[in-house]
This record gives structure tokens, C-alpha cells and sequence, in this order.
């Protein structure tokens, strides 16, 4: 690996930026995703920031069970992120559907729609747990890259 | 401030201008009043409800699958807090209804609603989107009906 392509990679595990993306969610989770990036919890420690736009993001943050409606917008949404690019599905209807699925206007998880990278369960996620599930992600990001040394 | 207009009152209003409403009306309890009226003579009761009555503020429309027809229930309200719950009918054959959009023209949504959920005509309704189904929906299904099948959905493909 080109010593350009590995410092790049070492920035990307040691500062993600994130986008979060309400898919169809009962704001439940939005609201502990907004908890975690406060100073309280402090996901900037892990250098994560969240930003306001899909083409400066690493991480895609999605909450909740996707619509019908938001299917081909979440999907823009995704291919207008720069690769490697990751998805966290946050909460359990943006892993399975939760309590949504077999909804007449409801696909299902995020996984329904996109490839996803992670999934974090709760009913709303705590955001110790979105914390916990986004440097679970790192690590393993860090193992693989350690092999391609 | 003037006292109360009691239930009795208004049910007793009700059935001095429409007689044929003599037996429909029903006090459930409290500030709750549901009537029952025939599709044909539905706008002309509830015009006056409106306008006469003081029933100024519409709560919200409901719509019911009942069977072989559809139903429908416009819950107005006065300002002194008492519901008057109208209650219709009209054939699933041909569930055709005019707007109340032009006395209430926020109505409009909730009726846009009953268009795409249940499948009711509503004539009268000005140009505008569809409403709340999402783009792609497939033509001839209502999911609020109670013979929906959701599997439709999916053998249509791609956002169907």
C-alpha cells in the first residue's frame, strides 16, 4: 500500500465524519443521535464529527425503518457519499422494520435498501450505544487495515 | 359568557330543521352528539351545522370500510367544546362524496387522504398532489380497505 493511501486510511479511522439520515423514524432515535455528538457523550474523542452534507461523510447514520417514499432518496443520498463509505443502522426499525415492518408504506430495515456496515439495536438506541457500535466499526476498520501492511 | 347550549338543545335544533333526522341523532355522552344522515341530504346538514349551528372548527374526517359501503364521519366542533360526529355512507360501487373544502378549505388534506386510502371520489377537489401515498403506488389499491393485501406491493418491483 502507497504511503498517500495509508495516511488516508489512518485519518479515516482516527476522524470519520458522519451524516445522520432520518429514514422514516419516530424521532426517538434522531434525538439520541443528537444526545451522543454532545459534549456530554463526546463522539468527537473518536474524531467523529457530524456534517451537513452526504459528499464530505464517511459514515452514514440512518434511523429508522425505511419508506416507501424515502427509498430512492436514501439511496441518492448514499451514492452521492465518497468511497469507502459505511452505514450504521441506528435503532431497531433500521435494522429489521421494528414495530414498521409489513407496514403498506413501509420496505423494512436500511439493509432493504443499501448495504449496511453495522447494526445498533435499542428501542431508542442509548447513545452509549451508538458510541459503542461506531468504534466497534473503527477497531475492526484498524484490524483490516493492519493486514494490508 | 352565555350558558351552555346542552345536548338536548341541539338535538332538539337538529330535528326542527331537518325532520328527517328524527331518531338519528344520538347524545353519547357529554359535548358528544353523532348524527346520522343520508349521503343526498349530507351537505345540506352540514352547511348548516357550519354556518348556523356555530360548529366552526372540523376536527379531522374519518374514514371506515363498512362492508358494501364506505363510511365517512366529519367531526366539527363549536367553541364551546361540544363534537358534533356526522356520520355518511356511500356504496363501495360508487363511493362519490363532494369536498368540503370550499367551507373548509384546510379539508382539503383529509380528503385527499380518503382518495388515496380508501378510494373515494371527491368531486369539487381543487388540482393538486396526490396525498400521502408514496410516488410509484400502484393504481386501484387503497390500504386502508379492509380486502388489502399488502403482497402487491412487493410483486410490483422497483419503489411499487
Amino acid at each position: 500500500m502507497k504511503l498517500s493511501e495509508r495516511l488516508v486510511n489512518w485519518a479515516r479511522i482516527k476522524s470519520p465524519w458522519a451524516i445522520h439520515f432520518n429514514t422514516g423514524s419516530c424521532n426517538a432515535c434522531d434525538i439520541e443521535i443528537v444526545a451522543a455528538i454532545t459534549p456530554r457523550f463526546d463522539l468527537e474523542r473518536f474524531g467523529i464529527q457530524v456534517k451537513g452534507a452526504p459528499r464530505h461523510a464517511d459514515l452514514l447514520l440512518c434511523s429508522g425503518p425505511v419508506t416507501r417514499q424515502i427509498e430512492t432518496r436514501l439511496k441518492r443520498i448514499h451514492d452521492q457519499m465518497a468511497e469507502p463509505k459505511f452505514v450504521a443502522a441506528v435503532g431497531s426499525c433500521a435494522c429489521t422494520g421494528g414495530v414498521f415492518r409489513g407496514c403498506y408504506n413501509v420496505k423494512g430495515g436500511i439493509d432493504q435498501a443499501i448495504p449496511v456496515s453495522i447494526y445498533i439495536p435499542g428501542c431508542p438506541v442509548r447513545p452509549e450505544a451508538i458510541i459503542d457500535g461506531v468504534a466497534k466499526m473503527l477497531k475492526t476498520l484498524e484490524e483490516s487495515q493492519k493486514g494490508k501492511k | 359568557m352565555s350558558k351552555r347550549r346542552t345536548e338536548e338543545e341541539l338535538k332538539a335544533e337538529l330535528v326542527a330543521a331537518f325532520p328527517e333526522l328524527e331518531g338519528k341523532v344520538r347524545v353519547a355522552r357529554e359535548r358528544r352528539v353523532w348524527v346520522e344522515v343520508e349521503l343526498a341530504s349530507f351537505r345540506k346538514i352540514f352547511e348548516r351545522a357550519v354556518k348556523e349551528l356555530g360548529f366552526s372548527i372540523l376536527c379531522i374526517i374519518t374514514g371506515l370500510d363498512e362492508g358494501e359501503n364506505l363510511g365517512f364521519i366529519y367531526h366539527i366542533a363549536d367553541q364551546g367544546g361540544t363534537m358534533l360526529n356526522i356520520h355518511t355512507l356511500a356504496p363501495k360501487a360508487d363511493p362519490s362524496i363532494r369536498t368540503i373544502s370550499d367551507i373548509f378549505p384546510a379539508g382539503h388534506i383529509y380528503e385527499r387522504e380518503l382518495i388515496d386510502l380508501f378510494g373515494a371520489k371527491v368531486s369539487g377537489l381543487a388540482p393538486g398532489n396526490r396525498y400521502p401515498l408514496p410516488d410509484g403506488w400502484p393504481e386501484g389499491q387503497y390500504p386502508l380497505r379492509k380486502d388489502f393485501n399488502p403482497a402487491v406491493l412487493d410483486a410490483g418491483g422497483e419503489g411499487a
